[in-house]
């Protein structure tokens, strides 16, 4: 009963829900994201076995947010979480140029994932504050994003330890959210 | 295996899709005249112009117009953007080049880019669409105006027209797709890429 009259009160005042999953290797600082939008405050993490969610209410919308553990052995999990989401947030650590292969090849995995299909995508390339960041433009071309042709993206230049970008994503995602999605 | 000749059966039953390509240096305009264009052509609401945030990636627009399907790519137009604009080409059907007709001080960047855009071989034959924006401001310059401005070169075996439009109130909307459609449905183009796609599935 409790549920229908909160349905019916957020239904009221324009609230929408989406899911949102926060993917990406490890270390790309997913955790940091989720915890920077979800309380403002720099958290220290350690890495993350299973995943974490939080709720971040954001122009009208409230956001369920998944960050799920990103080291190689776990991401086969990843795909239990897919149905029913809206949005994928996809981190990169711009500073590690090495591993920037690997991040292009999971990334495109998870696009071919019949589940994901529907889903927007947003970029953080992230770690902005360290020295030998790849700004949006070459993360871009690192990634091949442009082989995305059949649904909407964008990326944005971000440093959770700073908290900048974040926000800036999450006004793109409310708004691709709100007139339609991909 | 499959998804191939999922691919090909789709193709088969499916009306023609055209894809154009929304380009333009940042701030033209390009993503208000998408949000436009959905409004007008599918039941979407459509951003308002106030909530639009500039453009770092892709963003699309799927509407029927004149029982044609379009889809519209809207990329982002600042200048380390544009690289993957040329990314885009080999699909696309039709270019739309949105221009800010009110801000002359950009004319010569828009121009420079736009010549960028229209050497690219894998443009060839492409139908463009020049749209001077913005006609809702008092000192928008007219189409012709552009034109003559522009002065584009090298254009005399491309089909194009310039074309007044307000993305804001929707002045030269209908003008605009209904020439895109025509153009792109006789182009030598279409033909191209509907053969290409063809050899690529069987």
């Amino acid at each position: 009963m409790g549920i229908v009259f909160t349905r019916l009160f957020s239904s009221l005042f324009g609230n929408k829900e989406a899911r949102i999953l926060v993917l990406g290797l490890d270390n790309a600082g997913k955790t940091t994201i989720l915890y920077r939008l979800q309380m403002g405050e720099v958290v220290s993490t350690i890495p993350t076995i299973g995943f974490n969610v939080e709720t971040v209410q954001y122009n009208n919308i409230k956001f369920q947010v998944w960050d799920l553990g990103g080291q190689t052995s776990i991401r086969p999990y990843w795909r239990c979480y897919f149905p029913n989401t809206q949005a994928i947030i996809y981190v990169v650590d711009s500073s590690d140029t090495d591993r920037l292969v690997v991040a292009k090849e999971e990334f495109h995995a998870i696009l071919e994932e019949e589940e994901l299909k529907g889903a927007v995508v947003l970029l953080f390339a992230n770690k902005q504050d360290l020295p030998g960041a790849l700004d949006d433009a070459a993360v871009t071309e690192a990634l091949e994003l442009h082989k995305i042709k059949n649904r909407q993206w964008s990326i944005f230049k971000t440093s959770a330890i700073k908290g900048e970008g974040l926000f800036e994503g999450l006004d793109w995602l409310s708004n691709t959210l709100k007139s339609g999605g991909g | 295996m499959f998804s191939l000749f999922y691919g090909l059966w789709k193709y088969m039953l499916s009306k023609t899709e055209f894809h154009v390509l929304i380009l333009g240096i940042d701030k033209a305009g390009k993503t208000t005249l998408l949000e436009k264009l959905k409004a007008q052509y599918s039941n979407s609401e459509g951003l308002p112009p106030d909530r639009i945030v500039p453009t770092v990636g892709l963003n699309i627009g799927r509407v029927e117009a004149s029982n044609t399907k379009l889809v519209f790519w809207d990329l982002g137009g600042q200048p380390g953007l544009r690289s993957i604009w040329e990314k885009y080409y080999e699909e696309a059907h039709a270019v739309i080049y949105v221009i800010d007709a009110a801000c002359p001080s950009r004319f010569e960047d828009s121009k420079s880019a736009l010549e960028k855009v229209l050497r690219h071989e894998d443009l060839q034959g492409a139908p463009l669409l020049v749209i001077a924006n913005k006609q809702d401001l008092d000192d928008a310059v007219s189409a012709e105006e552009l034109a003559q401005y522009l002065d584009l070169k090298k254009l005399d075996e491309r089909v194009y027209t310039f074309q007044a439009v307000s993305a804001i109130d929707g002045l030269g909307i209908k003008e605009s797709v209904n020439w895109l459609v025509d153009s792109m449905e006789r182009s030598k183009r279409t033909d191209l890429l509907r053969v290409r796609a063809g050899s690529s599935v069987v």
